[in-house]
């Protein structure tokens, strides 16, 4: 393995990309700004003297991914397709998370894109919050997920896996996951069912390619899942509710590559 | 304030913070929601609850900007809890202050009936025979419904 940024010479250079193939590159990156319990409270409320602090910084994220050319010395200028800033607010930890993802096509990555991102997004919350709290760190800078690209595939490997929808200890019954992971090469719609119809059909996860479906929406997907599979007929039995991108939608909801789309039954918490 | 984690909650604890320093509040109203060992069948043991990470602290913020636009609200802290919980563990809080006492009633009445309707939390009981998800309930929908009008 060699650096890439440095020539036969060990002299920095800019890598020539024009011979590379295009392809379609994505990477994520988080980062944590540590701050005091009274100050996440603020703001979380809003109470902060410069205002709208998360909207700030998430502006402030996708113009340094944009402008990251101008930092980084031998970083190439990218025409950027995606960049989305998200911030959580983590009360135990009193420190907000901030992830950043960057996508195009193209012949060269954009994790610098998105650690730069995250780094400008943190030091802008810094900037908001600075008046009601000095000691304030910034740490834990580091990438997530990148894909394509010849170097391949990397996800960081974090040894605890976040717990996705909690599955119950008991009754786990021969839950199946089908079809192949979505990958840049062939796109799809990700499917979950959860909770108790999770168990009633057996099935927990599952991708289907767009092409597979015949109308766009979301009655376009349920036929393709039961041409996938006989037990997605159940999806007709019953109350059962439907989300889009975590957000609820109806049998005429488009869908489109890239969407997680939920299935579930009638909610019964509180 | 919007909280959704394994580990148990303190009311007490929690009101104390969402007033400190506060002096503009006039009432707060504070629901906390346990764990009964009877429901759809007699001896529940446990619960467990699950939810749709992501979807399930957007549903809550929606629904508490709602409350807040209905009302005027001075701090409004929220918390479900998820896993595996046993009778008598506290479930939800929702706390609610503002300058006087009828908006913080009526808001947090509001806020624990639409999250028992829109936010994506499900139940499964552990009874002492047998292990079934909760049904929805036809009274949490006609609650729910009292604010459409």
């Amino acid at each position: 393995m060699s650096l890439t940024h440095l020539n036969a010479r060990g002299e920095a250079h800019m890598v020539d990309v024009a011979d590379k193939p295009e392809s379609r590159r994505e990477a994520a990156a988080s980062g944590r700004i540590h701050m005091r319990p009274e100050t996440l409270a603020l703001l979380a409320e809003g109470g902060l003297p410069k205002g709208d602090v998360l909207a700030t910084a998430r502006i402030a994220g996708i113009q340094a991914a944009k402008r990251t050319h101008e930092l980084i010395p031998l970083c190439h200028a990218l025409a950027l397709s995606k960049v989305a800033i998200d911030f959580r607010l983590d009360e135990a930890e009193s420190c907000v998370e901030v992830t950043a993802t960057c996508r195009l096509n193209g012949r060269t990555g954009v994790e610098m894109e998105a650690l730069t991102a995250v780094s400008v997004a943190c030091l802008t919350l810094y900037d908001m919050c600075k008046a009601v709290d000095k000691s304030m760190e910034i740490g834990a800078i580091r990438l997530e997920t990148k894909s394509g690209g010849r170097s391949g595939d990397y996800r960081r490997d974090t040894g605890e896996s976040r717990p996705a929808p909690i599955v119950t200890g008991e009754g786990l019954a021969g839950e199946v996951s089908l079809g192949s992971r979505c990958d840049i090469d062939s796109p799809c719609i990700r499917v979950k069912c959860l909770a108790e119809l999770r168990e009633r059909l057996g099935i927990g996860e599952t991708s289907v390619p767009l092409d597979s479906l015949e109308r766009q929406d979301v009655a376009g997907l349920k036929a393709a899942l039961k041409a996938l599979d006989p037990r997605f007929s159940r999806l007709d039995e019953g109350r059962v509710l439907c989300a889009v991108n975590q957000v609820m939608a109806s049998d005429a909801t488009p869908v489109t590559n890239e969407d997680e789309v939920a299935f579930f039954p009638p909610v019964t918490g509180g | 304030m919007i909280r959704v984690q394994e580990a148990p909650f303190d009311a007490g604890a929690e009101q104390q913070a969402l007033l400190a320093g506060r002096t503009d509040i006039g009432a707060v109203v504070s629901f906390t929601g346990l764990v009964r060992d009877f429901n759809e069948r007699p001896e529940v043991v446990a619960l467990t609850l699950e939810h749709y990470p992501g979807m399930t602290e957007s549903a809550l913020e929606a629904i508490v900007e709602e409350a807040r636009a209905r009302w005027p609200l001075d701090a409004v802290s929220v918390i479900h809890r998820v896993g595996r919980l046993t009778p008598g563990d506290p479930i939800v809080l929702v706390v609610v202050a503002s300058a006087h006492r009828r908006a913080a009633f009526e808001a947090c009445d509001f806020i624990m009936d639409y999250l028992k309707t829109r936010a994506p939390f499900w139940k499964k009981e552990h009874a002492s025979d047998a292990d079934y998800w909760v049904s929805e309930r036809h009274s949490d929908h006609s609650d729910a419904r009292r604010w459409e009008a």
